[in-house]
């Protein structure tokens, strides 16, 4: 890249604005015992529940990859997408949302930072849901294909990034989104086939559930898990960067209409 | 050129009332305010609760877009060109809120070192520096959690200097703060005013205006009553006098009594533990003083005193009696 001096003073400032941002989520995160829960207890929950349920005599033995990885998917989400809410509610109520806001850094890119340090910590959640199903019910991935996986697992991340960072200004500009982010939660968890397939659900479900980026990526990286196809990976990719990517164009007028609603609203400094 | 100035500035809040059945009301905050601040001034806003001063200083800030009329600071639209005016500018609410009180004060300057996109050069020095010259240098790798009321309120100051600002927007900043840290903060401020910067200070403290502002405009109801030296605004008073005297319970055919005295201009009560503090502003303090037994006739008066007006006279009689405003503030 090939910038001139003032504008590369100028990005070099925004990343660092948005390195800050990242390091001071992972910060509060480690000091935060609710980031515990989410990272670590309740993804632990989930997995125990799911593999005991996925282990009992007559449950399909190749379900139980959604023993294994469905706590962790759970966890990550949970962490990637609901701290990026919870992050903007917090700031609320610490009363830095106005602070951080009348910055010359403009908002996106103090997400960003968050949002990526929520993606960091969501991937933990895997750690104790691997091991649980590893030391607690000897279960292993059956026929993994590494490269397959961890690039499945790139998209997915991918996915979550997207998603996250286009919701969270919603919890900046409105407190009543804030209510509206479990349900939608645990609609993910069901919807993009976490913890079952999406063959499972009704024709309806499926087809809400096609247009949900994580759903395509989440299919990618179980089947890289398991021999038998058949197995499209580029087309599973393909489409949740698509839509990922779509998502993230929304975000740009959403962020603009954000700016400038807030500055009409002053609904920043209430709580 | 000015360095803050507002023209026609109007705000309204749009907002919703009722819980069943939800109507649509428009407050007014602000209505067509005119004021220019010169560079280096020192200027307060005085104002009751809920009469503008923190919505002016929002708009001053870039937090709010106004309704109508302009905002201009150091010649940029406060509008149009908030971007660069927020590198040129700092503020410092009153309260507690607006740090990240888990993590220590070096911390919270350093992660807004970096929003305000200070070169990692400049912040290493300039951080110490101010943790040094607001008197939190040695506590800085505490816990904000830990810090005292007025060593928050420092903290938000250094917060707010951190990109060396050409004004400061100051809403508030000895609320809530002891005598001692406030007159801490006080002579802090008159310093910076002092080495240069424009300071816009808002404050419902009279003393605090009539001691450090070069210039002081009061707000009621979104609308600027008057403006001018603390010594011009006191001038609103000069051919007045003040009586004041306790009395515990004061009933309101009473006190309506005291104000159809020959000479009353505005009688106000303030509460004073049980009892009730009187301040009449008249013509003529003998006269009146004079009259009180016929007036409260029975009632035990105490701390009879007549007095020469202050500014917080000049500011009562310019609120009028009852303070109390309806306007939004956010």
């Amino acid at each position: 890249m090939n910038l001139l001096g003032p504008q590369r003073l100028v990005v070099r400032s925004l990343v660092r604005a948005a390195f800050s941002a990242f390091v001071l989520s992972v910060r509060l995160r480690v000091i935060s015992p609710w980031s515990y829960l989410n990272w670590l207890v309740f993804p632990l929950l989930f997995a125990i529940v799911g593999l005991y349920v996925l282990s009992l005599p007559g449950a399909g033995s190749s379900h139980l990859v959604y023993g294994v990885l469905g706590g962790g998917l759970i966890g990550y989400w949970s962490v990637a997408y609901i701290d990026a809410g919870n992050g903007i509610q917090d700031e609320r109520w610490n009363g830095t949302l106005e602070q951080i806001f009348a910055t010359p850094t403009p908002l996106w890119v103090i997400l960003l930072g968050k949002v990526c340090g929520g993606l960091l910590f969501g991937l933990f959640a895997f750690v104790p849901t691997a091991a649980a199903a590893f030391f607690g019910f000897h279960a292993v991935l059956p026929a993994l294909d590494p490269w397959r996986f961890v690039i499945s697992l790139g998209v997915l991340t991918l996915s979550f990034f997207c998603i996250a960072i286009t919701m969270a200004p919603l919890f900046a500009l409105w407190r009543w989104a804030f209510s509206m982010i479990n349900g939608f939660e645990l609609g993910v968890y069901i919807l993009c086939g976490f913890m079952f397939p999406v063959a499972v659900l009704a024709p309806w479900a499926q087809g809400v559930a096609g247009f949900l980026a994580p759903t395509w990526a989440v299919k990618a990286l179980y089947a890289a898990t398991v021999a038998q196809g058949p197995h499209d990976f580029a087309a599973w990719w393909a489409v949740t960067s698509g839509l990922s990517l779509a998502y993230l164009a929304g975000a740009y007028f959403l962020y603009a209409l954000v700016e400038r609603e807030a500055r009409v609203s002053g609904e920043l400094a209430l709580v | 050129m000015p360095a803050i100035e507002a023209r026609r500035l109007r705000k309204t809040y749009r907002t919703t009332r009722g819980v069943f059945r939800r109507e649509r009301v428009e407050q007014v905050a602000l209505r067509g305010v005119d004021l220019a601040i010169e560079r280096g001034e020192l200027f307060g806003l005085l104002g009751p609760n809920g009469a503008g001063k923190t919505t002016m200083v929002k708009i001053f800030t870039t937090l709010l877009l106004p309704t109508s009329g302009a905002a201009v600071v150091l010649g940029l639209d406060a509008v149009r060109d908030q971007w660069a005016l927020r590198r040129r500018i700092g503020f410092v609410f009153g309260g507690e809120r607006g740090l990240y009180w888990r993590l220590s004060g070096l911390d919270n300057l350093r992660y807004f070192a970096d929003l305000y996109r200070i070169p990692p050069e400049v912040s290493r020095r300039r951080i110490p520096e101010l943790l040094e010259r607001l008197g939190l240098a040695g506590r800085e790798r505490d816990r904000v959690e830990l810090y005292s009321r007025g060593m928050k309120q420092r903290l938000h100051l250094a917060r707010g200097l951190l990109n060396d600002p050409e004004v400061l927007f100051l809403d508030e900043p000895t609320i809530g703060l002891d005598p001692v840290g406030a007159r801490e903060l006080r002579v802090i401020v008159r310093e910076l005013a002092d080495a240069g910067k424009t300071i816009f200070l808002t404050t419902h403290y009279m003393f605090e205006a009539d001691a450090i502002c070069d210039r002081i405009a009061v707000i009621k109801g979104g609308e600027i009553v008057a403006e001018g030296t603390p010594s011009s605004i006191k001038t609103v008073v000069q051919d007045q006098g003040v009586v004041e005297f306790e009395v515990v319970g004061m009933p309101a055919d009473r006190l309506a009594g005291l104000r159809t005295l020959p000479g009353v201009t505005s009688v106000a009560v303030a509460d004073h533990e049980l009892a009730q503090v009187v301040t009449i502003h008249c013509a003529r303090p003998a006269d009146v003083m004079t009259q009180l037994g016929l007036v409260l006739d029975g009632m035990t008066m105490e701390k009879v005193s007549s007095r020469e007006p202050t500014l917080e006279d000049a500011y009562v009689q310019l609120i009028g009696d009852s303070p109390a405003n309806s306007e939004a503030s956010p």
